[in-house]
Formats: structure tokens, sequence, C-alpha cells
């Protein structure tokens, strides 16, 4: 089955400038957008064993006139067929309900919640809930549109940093970028260490396709970042364990997407 | 020790329990939540009246259920950001839908704005919300421990018979409502865990208030002309009902018209609904707010209005109940319907003693009783409810028979004027209602995708008829989808009988080509549509397999064996033990 990446729509100049985004990650991975216009600023989407309440902000009703023959006309400039998703049960009458059987998600900056409208680039609650509970990997498309050139995973070991690598190698495969690996370093564990993990998990496939692995240093987080390509994917664990906790998870992870312009894509623990 | 661990740990040490006893222990939780939580919203709202009742008999009284309820479509619509309606219908959507997930605001959302809009006087009962909330309870709880589907709606179940009992102080009736119209399966994996937490949510309630009885009556002595007398009752109750349920719907289409034609932002909508309610409320003030003082005054036989106005009363709460919640105040329909059915037994009692004075019913708060059990049954489309919660409610177990009487009869004369309860009407009418085992339920649960067969013999347009015949003796199929070899696009499909003309005359086999003889014009179906359309299609086309597409991409063929074999398999997964 085609691969797929869903993607809800706004008609605004700076909508169009995250799907473009979402159809770029598409065209590299071979996948199909899927768009969905709005019509509610309230969606849920159901997961198995949670439901996550969407809150848009009103920009995303905007222009609804233009927004489907907008829609269709990126989609086809970019050499997609548009398919839109069309709702077909809803919780209340103004309440859609989105189905969780895509391969991908698109959730720009502005779905988060109140404070990454105005650009501080905070993960709210809403797209954590999504990571923790989707069974896809979620895109973060950066403010503006940005080619990239290679995949970077940070991997610190944990189990969702495996599937962040998982991730990761899919996307390079796919798009034949190359995968390189970045690790925050908190203990003395060693590149061959890391590498066990991997092989433990089966994945020793993997370990001959990185490209490039960098230790950097985690009491100099930010300046660290700054060494790392801002023309890269960067692929991220959403919640850590054990020696990846204190890397990867929560403020961190946040910390990571807020100094970083690049697109995110972010693995769940129910990859 | 972050949330996260703690969880694990409190999964760790509870697993260790057998399951079952889990599950009790869980429902035992939850019954003492949605206990706390009924008792709160009851004592919320009469805080709340209590302050509005100070300026009953100013000029501007009117004005403050507009306020409540303007408030209350604020609350949840800026604050919360829930959406209004009195929800029971949405927790049985989720049940039967997507196996009970409720948001975790719907815990306290309903309790905070129904405290607004019946506290302020807009006509409507705490008992929806409270059931929402006890539910959203249960199912969040159920979340948090990663318990499975089934064990989710027990324990959404187990949350909205914990609140029905503590708001009611009447744990059989919070059993019974819960199987008949939250769960609509009696089964005895329910049964325990729901028991349990009825009982918990109806000690919180007595630890928390007392042991009352809410509408506490004197015994009544039943005669065979009270019996008869029921079942005339019981014509006029479904009547009731039906108009009740048709003026809600009305007042809702109404209201969202008005709205749309004066573009109205939603929380003037809710206050000028609120309005109207106050000012009829006004000059009729047993219309307004929950009601229930009018109530035990027609049981203890001590109202004083006359027939005219009882009825005039009546209609007056059927229509303020209707405005109230059609224009978006917050609120359920159980206290509507005890009232407007306590008025409408007052009225038979009344107008049959004046027919007929030579006969000697019972007594007029009897028939109140009487009256309360059929609007409800009516209502709700649930006798056994109806019967249960007023012989709880008031203590009067000798009225059972005609109880029973007029809520069989006026359930079952509503469900031949109105097919579904108020509840289920909307869900019916867009074809969402799911219930436990039915044919919609099973079928909702399997997905088109999860059914593709993909061991099909692929064919190309240009092959010849001798190399279809080839693949007929090798294969076992009936059936060869046409596929463009490059890019997998669906053209058509060869069946055994396209072929049967051509196979006693070997002389064509080799100058007839598939595209020749393939039918083109069979419809397909799409892997993302629901599995219940591509039935309807295949059964109106007559089709025993269909082809499944990604747009225009052959996926594989989707047969109605397959789907019978999974059918089952589902089935016995919805209808196993826990």
């Amino acid at each position: 089955m085609q691969t797929t990446l869903f993607h809800i729509f706004r008609n605004t100049p700076f909508g169009r400038e995250i799907l473009l985004q979402s159809l770029y990650f598409c065209r590299e991975i071979n996948a199909e957008p899927i768009l969905y216009l709005p019509e509610f600023v309230k969606f849920l989407i159901y997961f198995d064993h949670e439901v996550v309440q969407i809150d848009l902000d009103r920009s995303y009703l905007k222009f609804k006139d233009t927004a489907r023959e907008n829609a269709e006309a990126i989609l086809k400039n970019n050499g997609f067929e548009p398919r839109f998703f069309v709702p077909k049960n809803y919780t209340a009458s103004n309440l859609p309900d989105i189905n969780s059987d895509f391969d991908y998600m698109t959730c720009p900056r502005s779905i988060s919640d109140l404070s990454s409208k105005i650009g501080l680039g905070f993960i709210g609650s809403r797209v954590r809930s999504i990571v923790q509970h989707a069974k896809f990997p979620i895109l973060i498309p950066g403010t503006v549109f940005k080619q990239w050139e290679s995949v970077v995973v940070f991997f610190g070991g944990s189990k969702n940093s495996i599937n962040a690598l998982k991730a990761g190698y899919k996307t390079a495969m796919e798009s034949g970028k190359p995968l390189d690996i970045v690790t925050f370093k908190n203990c003395e564990l060693s590149i061959e260490s890391y590498k066990g993990i991997i092989e433990s998990e089966g994945l020793s496939h993997m370990i001959d396709t990185i490209r490039d692995w960098r230790f950097l240093r985690k009491d100099k987080m930010e300046e660290e970042l700054m060494n790392i390509n801002h023309d890269a994917l960067l692929v991220l664990g959403a919640y850590g364990h054990g020696i990846v906790k204190d890397v990867f998870f929560g403020s961190t992870m946040e910390k990571i997407q807020s100094i970083m312009p690049n697109n995110l894509l972010i693995a769940g623990t129910k990859l | 020790m972050d949330l996260f661990v703690i969880r694990k740990k409190m999964q760790f040490f509870l697993f260790k329990f057998d399951q079952n006893f889990l599950l009790l222990l869980i429902a035992l939780i939850v019954g003492i939540f949605s206990g706390i939580a009924a008792v709160g919203l009851n004592s919320s709202i009469a805080f709340v009246s209590e302050f509005v009742e100070s300026f009953h008999y100013t000029w501007y009284s009117f004005l403050f259920p507009g306020i409540g309820a303007a408030l209350s479509a604020i609350f949840l619509e800026k604050i919360i950001r829930e959406g209004s309606g009195h929800g029971v219908p949405e927790v049985i959507y989720s049940v039967g839908k997507y196996g009970g997930l409720l948001r975790f605001r719907s815990i306290f959302s309903r309790l905070v704005s129904s405290t607004l809009t019946i506290g302020s006087g807009g006509s409507a009962g705490p008992e929806a919300p409270v059931v929402i909330s006890g539910a959203a309870i249960g199912s969040n709880i159920a979340k948090f421990f990663s318990l499975n589907e089934r064990q989710r709606i027990t324990l959404v179940g187990c949350g909205a018979a914990a609140a029905i009992s503590a708001i009611f102080n009447a744990p059989v009736a919070g059993i019974i409502f819960t199987l008949e119209v939250i769960l609509a399966e009696w089964n005895s994996v329910y049964l325990v865990p729901v028991a349990i937490a009825s009982v918990a949510g109806t000690e919180i309630s007595i630890f928390l208030k007392g042991n009352q009885i809410p509408f506490k009556s004197s015994g009544f002595s039943i005669g065979f002309e009270d019996v008869l007398a029921a079942a005339v009752l019981a014509i006029l109750t479904a009547m009731v009902s039906v108009l009740f349920t048709r003026a809600m719907e009305k007042n809702h289409h109404v209201a969202e018209k008005t709205a749309s034609f004066f573009k109205l932002p939603f929380w003037l909508k809710a206050g000028i609904g609120g309005c109207i309610v106050g000012l009829i409320g006004y000059f009729l003030p047993d219309s307004m707010g929950e009601g229930y003082h009018s109530v035990r005054e027609m049981i203890s036989g001590v109202y004083s209005n006359g027939m005219t106005m009882v009825a005039i009363c009546m209609l007056a709460k059927i229509l303020t109940t209707s405005i109230t919640l059609g224009w978006g105040g917050s609120g359920g329909i159980f206290a509507p319907a005890l009232v407007i059915g306590s008025f409408t037994g007052v009225l038979f009692f009344r107008i049959s003693s004046f027919l007929f004075p030579e006969l000697h019913f019972v007594s007029e708060g009897c028939f109140a009783l009487l009256g309360m059990s059929g609007v409800m049954a009516g209502v709700l489309q649930a006798p056994l409810t109806g019967v249960f919660l007023i012989v709880e409610i008031t203590g009067s177990y000798e009225v059972i028979v005609p109880l029973i009487i007029v809520s069989t009869l006026s359930s079952t004369l509503c469900r031949y004027l109105e097919p579904a309860s108020l509840y289920l009407k909307e869900l019916v009418e867009k074809g969402q209602l799911l219930r436990p085992g039915t044919d919609s339920r099973v079928l909702s649960d399997l997905k088109i995708s999860e059914l593709i067969e993909k061991d099909c013999i692929n064919i190309s347009p240009d092959l010849l008829l001798k190399d279809v015949v080839s693949m007929l003796k090798v294969s076992k199929r009936n059936f060869f989808p046409v596929v463009d070899k490059d890019s997998m696009k669906f053209i058509g499909i060869v069946k055994f009988d396209n072929i049967r003309p051509y196979l006693l005359n070997p002389l064509l086999y080799e100058s007839v080509f598939v595209y020749q003889i393939m039918d083109k014009t069979i419809p397909t179906i799409q892997y993302r549509e629901e599995l219940k359309d591509a039935l309807d299609l295949m059964d109106k086309r007559h089709l025993f397999s269909i082809p499944v597409l990604d747009d225009k991409k052959f996926l594989g063929l989707l047969s109605k064996a397959t789907i019978l074999d999974q059918y089952r398999r589902e089935l016995k997964v919805q209808t196993s033990e826990v």
C-alpha cells in the first residue's frame, strides 16, 4: 500500500509554506500526501488507547472558499494527485473524527499550543500527546521551506531512540540521503557500546549505512547543536528512558526543536 | 519521581493480581470518584440556585438563566473547548465506535457548565452531565492503567452507573440505566463491576449527604382500577414523550437557523435561549431549573395549581427544556422528564377523576409517580430504567405493577412513533449507532486493508486467451484482475464466466485477447473506505468479490468468504469474556 502522509492544510502563506515542506518530504520518501481541509477548529484523533483533541487556531478556517482550489494547485504543481481526507464520523456535530491510519503526519508548530503561534518553537501538549500515541512518526516542519541533504538521527540507546533510528534509516534509504548519527554523551559509553545496542535489536545492517557518528557534549548542548547541519532532517525519539532520558526526554527535545531551524521527524513510543 | 514512573510501577503492582479482581478493584475506585463528582455537582447547583433565588422576585430575574447559559456556552467553547449539548449520545457513540475512549476534559467540563445553566434557572437536569463525568472518569482511569478495550468499556459503564446511583441514591437504577442505555448489553461480565461501582457511588453519596430518598412517598394501596388506568396513562405519557422528543429536535433546528440568519455568536444564542426560559419561568416558576420541588409537592398530593395550570406547566416545562438545551445550555433530560412525567400523571388523575367521579383512584401522588415512569421510559425508550428508578427514588415498591405496565406500554408506543430514543436519534440518523454484537458494530471493527486477498493472479490486457486458460488449469481462482504491468493501474477483471463462452472453441484461444473479454464495468472500492460501504456495494451489484484499489493502483480482491470468516472471529471477540 502507498505510504501516506496526513497534512492539515491552512490556506495562508505560512500554511502553503508548510505544505511545500510536506510535499518535499513526500517526494523524497515516495509517499502520498492526504490533505485535510478543516471545517471546524476542533477535531479528534482516535488512537488505540487515547483520543487527542486538536484545537486549531482560526487561521485554519480562513479563506475556506479557495482552500481546495489552492491546495489542488499546489499538489498538481508538485506532481501529486490531489487527495483529500473527508471525515465520515463525528463525535459531536462540530467535532469530526480523524482516523489514525496514516504512515506519517505533519504537525506544524501552530497546532501545538498558544506559545507556538508566536514562534517560540515549543512542542505543546497536543503534539506531545499525538507523538506518544501515534503508530507513525510526526513531521514538524521548520518555519520556512528548506530542502534537506542528509538525515541525522539523535541516538542515545533507549527504546525510543531505536525507534528514531528505524524511522531515520527508513527515510534515508527511501530518499537516498546519507544517514548520520548524533549522540549527546552523558556517560562514558563508547561507540562500540552504542553499536552493541543497535546490534542487540537485530538492526546491525543499519550500522553499515551510517555515514558519520558524532558525539557531542551534553553540558554544552546549545553550542553543540549549532554544529549540526542546518540542512538535515533531524530524527528524534520522543520519550527516552534510562541513559537517554536526560538527553531526549521532554524539555531537551523541545530545546532541540526550538534551537534548530531544521525539519524534525519525531518517532513516538508506539512506532 | 514523574507520573510515567508512578504509572508503570502501579501497573506492575496491579497486574500481579488476577485480571478480574483488578477490574473490580478499579471499578470501586471509579465508583468512588464518580460518586464524589455527583455529590459535587448537586452541591454546586444548590449553591448557585440559592444565590439566584434571592433575586427571584426582581424584574430582571429573567436575565439570570440567560447569563448562566451564555457563561456555560463560553466555558464549554472557549475555556474547555468541548462543545455544548447533553453529551450522553457522545458516551454511547464512544462505547460503540471507539471502545469507550473519552477525553480527560469531559470529567469536569459538563459539571461546571451544567452548574451554570441549571443553577441560574435553566430547565435541565444534572444527571446526564454527571453520567458523562463518571463515564470519562472510568475511561481515563482505564487509559491510565492501559486496560484493554472491553475493560475500558466496563469502566465507562461503572462511571455512569455510579453517577446515577449517587445522584439519586439509587444503586439498582444506576445498574439498570447503564446496562439498558449506555452499554446495551446484559452481560454478566459487566454486571459485577458495574454493581460494585454503583454501590460505591451510593455509599459515597450517603456518606457526604446522608441517606435521603429524593421523593419519599407514603404507602399506596393499588386497586384493579388503578392498574387499568395505568394502561391508559401509558398512552398519554407516550404522546407527551414523543412531543418532548420532537420539541427538543425542533428547537435545536430553530436555534441553529436563527443563529445563522442573525449571525449570532454561540454565547449570545445560548443567552437568548436562557432569557426566553427566564421570561417563561417568571410567570411559571415550576418550569425552571431541575423542578424537583414541584415533583415533591405532586407526589405528596399537595400541588395546589388547578388542572389547566398543570397542563400549562407541563407544556411550559417541555418548552423551557427544549429551549435551554436546544439553544446551547448545558444539562440533561433526566430531571425534566421526571418533572414532565409527574405533571402528566397529575393531569391524567385530575381529568380521570373529573370524568369518572364514581371511580376511586388511589391518589394523585401515585399517578405522579406513574407519569414520571411513563415519560422517563418513553423518552429514553428504556422501560426498566423507568420502573426501577421510580421505585428507588420514591421508596414505593407497592406501585411496581402499574409502574411496569405504564413503563413498558409507554416505551413500546413511543418506539412506534419515534424509532429511536432522544439519546439515540441523532446517532441512528447518522448511521453511527453501533451496539455490541450488531452487524454495524462488527463491521466497524474490520478494515478493508486487513481483509484484502493479495494472492491474486494479475494478468495483462494484451494476454491471449490461451494463456488465461492455461492459468485456469493450475489456479483455484475464478477472478483474474487485469492490471497495467508498469503502473499496476487497475483496468478490469476477467471472471470465469467471461471465459466460459470461448472454452469449447480452441480456435479462439489464439485470437482473443484479455482486453476483449474483460469486464471493465466492475465497481471498485478504495482500501480506506469502510467495510460496510463495500458490502453494501457488493450486495447492490450482486458481487462475490470486488477489486480494492489505492487510488488507481490495484491492491487485491475483497471477497465475501473472507469477510464472513473475519466477521465470525470479530463477533467472538466482541462477545467474549473480559
